[in-house]
């Protein structure tokens, strides 16, 4: 599938969000104005981006505790999300999810999730969903590999098989779960090994190549409308920083991050692919840096300056009773 | 030099990633597990161990294999066998195909007597660019592959032991191969085993090649009419032997309008309409300018290299590939030579027969 110049120049704009997103959040974090924990997601985008690329309203994802990417990629607003991470009162949720229960239903985000492995059943509900209304939406749950480990993450991939659901379930393997790593505390040897014990096609991609994930997700994207059901993927990527803020990292090698910056960042890699391929203009990409670093900065200066939630307000919204 | 210098030893290469690229979900290629990967290296073992192979050199992976084959090795070898010293060697793992390209280097400075390869033909291809005049044995790990054949690992063993230590020469049990080599700008950059395509695509992306849409030209340096991939184009139209002295080039086109168009298995369950406007003659040396500007170039059906338009490429066939091992070939002459027979068992077999 070749991309048009306008795509290529959405997906830069889309992975560049996320990236600067993530690196101010590590500087901010840092002088203690934002509760909670914090998980950053760069180094990984080009996996949300190549992905999220290739849906539209009618589809649904689910995330995980590292969140901001995929939010960010399903279409949520950046100033919202900021002030969310900041507990502001016009944060997505009120100010009161903040970084890691993230969500916007009507974007089709429908959350990141604390739980480890929480996101697959979900996305097996929004397949049923999707699958009975004949919406022809596709449902994806993003999760790392220490969540392809888990029970519930195991009965989605059979229940997703069972029902034939439009559902795609992405690993993000980033080599570490927490921080042990994911050669140690997976017992197959790819992820993506397991699709074969649930009946359904597995593949790797390497998700420091943008247009490697896009294509991937372009056919898991098309089996799940066609109704041909689920796909795994497993997407082998990087964290740039730690599980969460604070992560001292002693579990990784001392140049680890900084070889991976220099050589397989995907930010960089898709700069010369799309340059030297003269689809696009260096000048053009860095029209897109200067909005998006405007764009973060307006994002942070508002959200610290948004009120909190009100202490007569702070239970609203944070149960349901049925 | 070897490790051990005059004893004799052979290299292992496994690939852990073959088996997991995006043919799982356009096409029905099957999963390769790497638990299987163990058990056919457990029975190399067991034969290398046989004939006398004292060292086998393995690469250090990040993906599995080293780890399981090192759990192998924490129990006794079954009854009655002796397995080789295994040493994986020492080298950084960057899990990505120039793990590849440094082990079997090391192992070319250890001085092995032969390279068992399992994998696929992207594999083989890159084993072939560093092994020099070592002999591969050439084993398939899946089912997506042309260069490498489905065999069982013990005889594979026995034929790769046999060579290695010397009980058949090297000349009476090897094959040289062709190679297809792509020069960009004038100075050479890598190899193909069996097929090169260009394609009007612009990215490797997830790399395998499977769709009809962009493919440009066919460089082939065999063609079997019940191969798999891109080489079965070739086949299917005119077949053509590894050991014929010359090549094939294929220009393609849209099968709308094409003078010939060959329903081909591009994939394990996925056949495809290609349509073929000329064929040629590849003669070895001789050094075809592509004529597509800028695109990709697939090696053995995986998409490798993105070229730009100001980037001139050309094609040459050359006798200069890899030696690869032919297993009836050498059991063969082991059989003739009485290679793994006790005469007392002969004589005693004898006996009973002429009773």
């Amino acid at each position: 599938m070749q991309l048009s110049k306008d795509d290529l120049l959405k997906s830069y704009r889309m992975m560049k969000t996320i990236r600067e997103f993530e690196e101010r959040l590590h500087v901010e974090f840092a002088t203690g104005e934002i509760p909670g924990f914090v998980h950053l997601y760069a180094g990984e985008e080009a996996s949300a981006a190549g992905f999220c690329m290739h849906l539209d309203d009618r589809d649904k994802i689910a995330s995980n505790h590292r969140g901001h990417g995929h939010s960010i990629g399903k279409g949520c607003d950046v100033h919202a999300m900021m002030s969310e991470i900041y507990g502001r009162q016009d944060g997505l949720c009120a100010g009161k999810g903040g970084s890691m229960h993230i969500a916007d239903l009507s974007k089709g985000m429908m959350g990141a999730n604390g739980i480890v492995g929480g996101g697959p059943p979900l996305v097996c509900g929004a397949g049923l969903a999707a699958k009975k209304l004949g919406t022809q939406g596709v449902a994806i749950a993003f999760f790392g590999d220490g969540a392809s480990n888990q029970g519930t993450t195991m009965e989605s991939l059979n229940l997703a098989t069972v029902w034939n659901l439009p559902c795609i379930f992405v690993v993000e393997n980033n080599g570490y779960a927490e921080a042990t790593s994911s050669k140690y505390s997976v017992a197959c040897d790819d992820a993506a090994d397991r699709a074969s014990a649930f009946n359904m096609p597995g593949v790797v991609v390497d998700g420091h190549d943008f247009f490697a994930v896009h294509e991937a997700a372009g056919e898991a994207v098309k089996r799940a409308r066609d109704g041909s059901g689920p796909t795994l993927i497993e997407v082998k990527l990087n964290r740039y920083y730690g599980h969460f803020e604070g992560d001292a990292q002693t579990y990784r090698g001392k140049d680890e991050v900084k070889n991976l910056r220099a050589t397989r960042d995907c930010l960089d890699l898709f700069r010369a692919k799309v340059t030297s391929a003269k689809l696009v203009e260096d000048s053009e990409l860095d029209a897109i840096d200067s909005d998006v670093g405007a764009l973060i900065d307006d994002a942070v200066d508002k959200a610290k300056a948004a009120p909190r939630p009100p202490a007569d307000e702070l239970l609203t919204d944070v149960y349901v009773s049925y | 030099m070897s490790l051990d210098d005059h004893a004799p030893s052979i290299g292992i290469l496994a690939n852990p990633a073959a088996g997991r690229d995006i043919r799982r979900l356009v096409a029905q290629a099957s999963v390769f597990p790497i638990a299987e990967k163990r058990n056919m290296i457990t029975r190399l073992f067991s034969s290398l161990g046989l004939l006398g192979v004292e060292t086998v050199y393995m690469m250090s992976d990040g993906n599995g294999i080293a780890d399981r084959i090192r759990h192998a090795l924490e129990t006794p070898p079954p009854p009655g066998q002796s397995w080789p010293r295994v040493v994986f060697i020492d080298m950084p793992i960057e899990d990505t195909a120039a793990d590849t390209l440094v082990a079997v280097g090391k192992m070319v400075e250890y001085g092995v007597g032969g390279i068992i390869v399992l994998g696929g033909d992207g594999t083989h291809r890159l084993v072939a660019s560093q092994a020099g005049d070592i002999p591969i044995t050439a084993l398939s790990t899946g089912t997506n592959n042309v260069f490498p054949a489905m065999r069982e690992a013990t005889i594979a063993g026995l034929a790769a032991g046999l060579v290695a230590t010397g009980q058949v020469p090297v000349a009476e049990g090897s094959t040289r191969n062709k190679a297809l080599r792509v020069d960009i700008d004038g100075v050479e950059s890598d190899l193909a085993l069996v097929d090169l395509c260009t394609s009007t695509a612009l990215w490797v992306g997830s790399r395998a090649l499977w769709k009809a849409e962009g493919l440009d030209q066919l460089f082939l340096s065999f063609a079997e009419a019940d191969a798999i991939g891109l080489s079965s184009i070739g086949g299917l139209i005119r077949p053509l032997a590894r050991e014929a002295e010359n090549g094939m080039l294929l220009n393609l086109a849209e099968p709308d309008g094409a003078p010939m168009v060959v329903t081909a298995p591009l994939a394990p369950g996925l056949m495809v309409d290609i349509g073929v406007e000329a064929v040629h003659e590849l003669c070895p040396g001789e050094a075809v300018s592509l004529r597509a500007t800028g695109g990709v170039v697939a090696l053995d059906g995986e998409r490798e290299i993105e070229f730009s338009p100001n980037q001139k490429l050309a094609v040459r066939l050359e006798w200069d590939g890899p030696l690869t091992l032919d297993i009836p070939r050498v059991m063969a002459y082991a059989a003739e030579n009485k290679l793994l027979m006790r005469m007392d068992t002969v004589s005693s077999h004898a006996k009973q027969v002429n009773q």
